[in-house]
């Protein structure tokens, strides 16, 4: 082992045997595996956490596109929205929906998977079938079932006529819109909650059902006792999922209702929309964006507290 | 051993240096100028002007052929002119004016109140230096007056028209003599029968109506209803009128013609309300000229009449667009001759002939006239009427106040508290405080 010279002056120091001391304090070395990530935390800093940290900002600012100064408004912009009616009116809208959507999503999507568990030529084209309406994209799907729904030309309506029916207003009457909004929310999304379902539905051992029926456990003490236990992480991730994006209602009701008639349809973000990139009020948009932000986490954490979901499930 | 771990050691670093300069050049290069900031001047002395519009419909090619005639006029100015949907204009262009980048020309909204987003940003030049009636000078004393009105805010002019529009009736010809109407109504009285008449079945779900009304997402047809009363929607103090006498009479007589009489489908879109008339289930519809082409491709037997006149007399809705200069522009002289031009009697008969469009003058009357359906809307200029002209919030206003009333009472709401409810609604937005 070769010594180091040290500079002049200072005292040569023989290094002892054995471990180094843990007390002894060791000289910082440059680690690459952090140039590494730095691509990856220059962009979500860039693109995620700056934007987070800015909207919060500019929710405490009269803050409008394109002036040069935002006066400092504190917490009035929170104060403002808790006195608007209609942004009280969107946060129940989007809460119905979601709520609606989410229960329908999934419950539907379980009846579906337990009824298409077996693979046969003529379930996998239901499949097919159920699941083909969620790769559609939102806004088409809306504008199709706006036409298809049209009171005068549309194909829903020109049926129902034919049949002796009378066709409602689907999307003009204050009391059909949202639950119109709803119903094809459900229908474009409970083709993957059935996947998600039916791949872990798949993936329950047999032996488990056999041991029940030797039990003497009917069908619906097989689906009680063994499958919905063995589908509870999927379930509560499909859940999670529908619930959130439910709560960031935007497309179907901009693309179908543009939120209308009379806001019977406008979703929170429909609102955010309006403000921020309407009116350009930046800063009351900003505010709502940071509310409904505190709702999602509030009802994420909710949901898995209630599924008392851990990792050993 | 040791040194090849040293030399692996020294590789990885060599790696990771690499890879955070790319990463950081990348950054730096998504975050440099982007050429934004308006035109320059090329080797030959050329201005080049850049102007960004909203016309992306079937009357952009009018727009292009106006430009591309301006070039070949003016050799030492060239104006590059693109197009982008209204709402990708309305995200991007006041950041970007009010930051000094962006182009030289543009129209910021359809909507004639979004120019204040761009005065209070000081955003826009006033062009007053350059007003006159020399042939480099924009003579605006010929813009219709509402349209001069609404651009001069506290006695600078800041835009100029980039186009001009006036709502007629259109009729369908056919459906009228089946019903044995032999004129399009001339009057309100006969508006209203004839709307009544021309409204066939049964059951609140007619096979036919007599007119096709929209109230969301399209250029305002209630408006005119009122105005044909002598009613409004904002005074000239700023203060809400829309419940007023003149204006709870016409939005009770109008409502209650469609809630009851149903002449007319209820909360449709300006699409919707298009749809139907092109689709021959309405008789009758108020629209602008860029409807024209596509209800006669359409099949209809089209007729074209001015709006029938009410107790206050003759009276329509006019749109138009702003055009407006970039105060940081590098070129604004080059700029405000492209605008003297764009807004002289030469352009706009031409523009008037390619696309249907009135002039945007109010001195071209014989130049213009021998084109039927242009003479029809340029006929309706001098009475024409902007909606919410000068209201700074005017967006607000509409969607906030007026859409949610005319869709509560097209429901059948009681017509004096939606309209209180409107009027307070408006007030607190235009910030009016009455006694």
């Amino acid at each position: 082992m070769s010594s180091t010279p040290l500079a002049p002056g200072r005292p040569r120091t023989r290094r002892p045997h054995g471990p180094r001391p843990s007390h002894r304090p060791r000289r910082p070395r440059f680690n690459s595996a952090y140039l590494f990530i730095l691509p990856s935390v220059l962009l979500i800093g860039v693109f995620i956490a700056e934007p987070i940290v800015q909207s919060g900002w500019m929710s405490l600012h009269d803050w409008t596109v394109g002036e040069s100064h935002h006066k400092f408004v504190g917490l009035d912009n929170y104060t403002a929205l808790y006195h608007d009616h209609r942004f009280w009116n969107a946060l129940r809208v989007t809460v119905v929906y979601t709520a609606a959507v989410t229960a329908g999503q999934v419950l539907l999507g379980l009846a579906i998977a337990s009824r298409l568990r077996r693979t046969t030529w003529y379930t996998a084209l239901l499949r097919t079938a159920y699941f083909f309406p969620f790769i559609a994209s939102l806004v088409v799907s809306g504008i199709v079932w706006k036409f298809l729904l049209d009171p005068q030309v549309g194909l829903v309506d020109a049926w129902l006529s034919k049949a002796g029916v009378t066709p409602p207003d689907w999307l003009q009457s204050t009391s059909l819109a949202l639950p119109t909004v709803i119903a094809v929310g459900i229908w474009k999304n409970v083709g993957f909650t059935m996947i998600v379902l039916l791949a872990s539905m798949q993936q329950i051992p047999p032996d488990l059902y056999e041991a029940a029926a030797l039990d003497g456990a009917g069908p619906w003490q097989r689906f009680r006792h063994v499958t919905l236990p063995a589908l509870r992480p999927a379930l509560l991730f499909t859940t999670l999922i529908a619930t959130v994006t439910g709560l960031q209602l935007f497309d179907l009701v901009f693309s179908m209702t543009s939120g209308g008639p009379i806001f019977h349809t406008e979703s929170v973000v429909m609102y955010l929309y309006q403000k921020g990139f309407v009116e350009f009020r930046m800063g009351y948009a900003s505010a709502v964006a940071w509310v409904l932000f505190v709702v999602i986490l509030a009802v994420s954490a909710l949901q898995l507290r209630l599924s008392r979901y851990r990792d050993a499930d | 051993m040791h040194v090849s771990h040293r030399r692996i050691h020294g590789y990885g670093r060599a790696a990771a240096a690499l890879a955070a300069a790319t990463t950081v050049s990348l950054l730096l290069a998504g975050c440099g100028d982007n050429g934004a900031g308006g035109g320059g001047t090329s080797a030959g002395g050329v201005v080049n002007l850049t102007m960004l519009t909203g016309f992306t419909g079937p009357d952009a090619p009018s727009y292009q052929a106006l430009v591309k005639q301006f070039n070949a006029t003016h050799p030492k100015i060239h104006v590059t002119m693109t197009a982008e949907p209204w709402a990708t204009i309305g995200q991007k262009l006041p950041a970007s004016w009010a930051t000094g980048q962006g182009p030289d020309l543009a129209t910021p909204s359809s909507d004639p109140g979004s120019i204040f987003t761009y005065i209070k940003t000081n955003s826009v030049l006033p062009l007053d230096s350059s007003v006159g009636t020399g042939p480099t000078q924009i003579d605006s004393a010929a813009f219709p007056a509402p349209v001069k009105s609404a651009f001069t805010v506290d006695g600078k002019l800041y835009a100029v028209p980039a186009n001009m529009a006036t709502l007629v009736l259109y009729y369908n010809k056919a459906m009228f003599a089946a019903a044995g109407i032999t004129a399009p109504p001339a009057t309100e009285a006969d508006f209203v029968a004839d709307a009544k008449k021309l409204t066939t079945g049964s059951g609140g779900k007619p096979s036919q109506y007599g007119i096709s009304l929209a109230d969301n997402n399209t250029i305002q047809m209630w408006p005119i209803l009122q105005w044909m009363n002598g009613g409004d929607i904002i005074g000239q103090d700023g203060c809400a009128v829309v419940d007023s006498p003149a204006s709870t009479d016409a939005l009770t007589k109008w409502s209650q013609l469609v809630a009851k009489d149903h002449i007319s489908p209820v909360g449709q879109s300006g699409a919707d309300a298009d749809t139907l008339f092109s689709a021959k289930k309405a008789a009758m519809e108020i629209n602008g000229p860029w409807a024209a082409a596509g209800f006669t491709s359409a099949g209809i037997d089209l007729g074209i009449a001015q709006v029938p006149v009410g107790s206050a007399g003759p009276v329509t809705l006019a749109s138009t667009v702003p055009l407006m200069i970039a105060r940081t522009s590098k070129h604004p002289q080059q700029a405000q001759e492209f605008l003297a031009w764009y807004t002289g009697k030469t352009a706009q008969t031409q523009f008037s002939r390619i696309s249907g469009f009135p002039p945007a003058r109010t001195d071209l009357g014989s130049a213009v006239a021998s084109d039927p359906t242009v003479a029809e809307f340029a006929k309706a200029l001098p009475h024409a009427k902007l909606y919410l002209a000068g209201q700074a919030n005017a967006t607000s206003i509409d969607t906030d106040a007026y859409v949610p009333l005319v869709q509560k009472i097209e429901r059948g709401a009681d017509v004096a508290s939606a309209a209180a409810s409107a009027a307070k609604t408006i007030d607190s937005l235009t910030g009016c405080h009455k006694n």
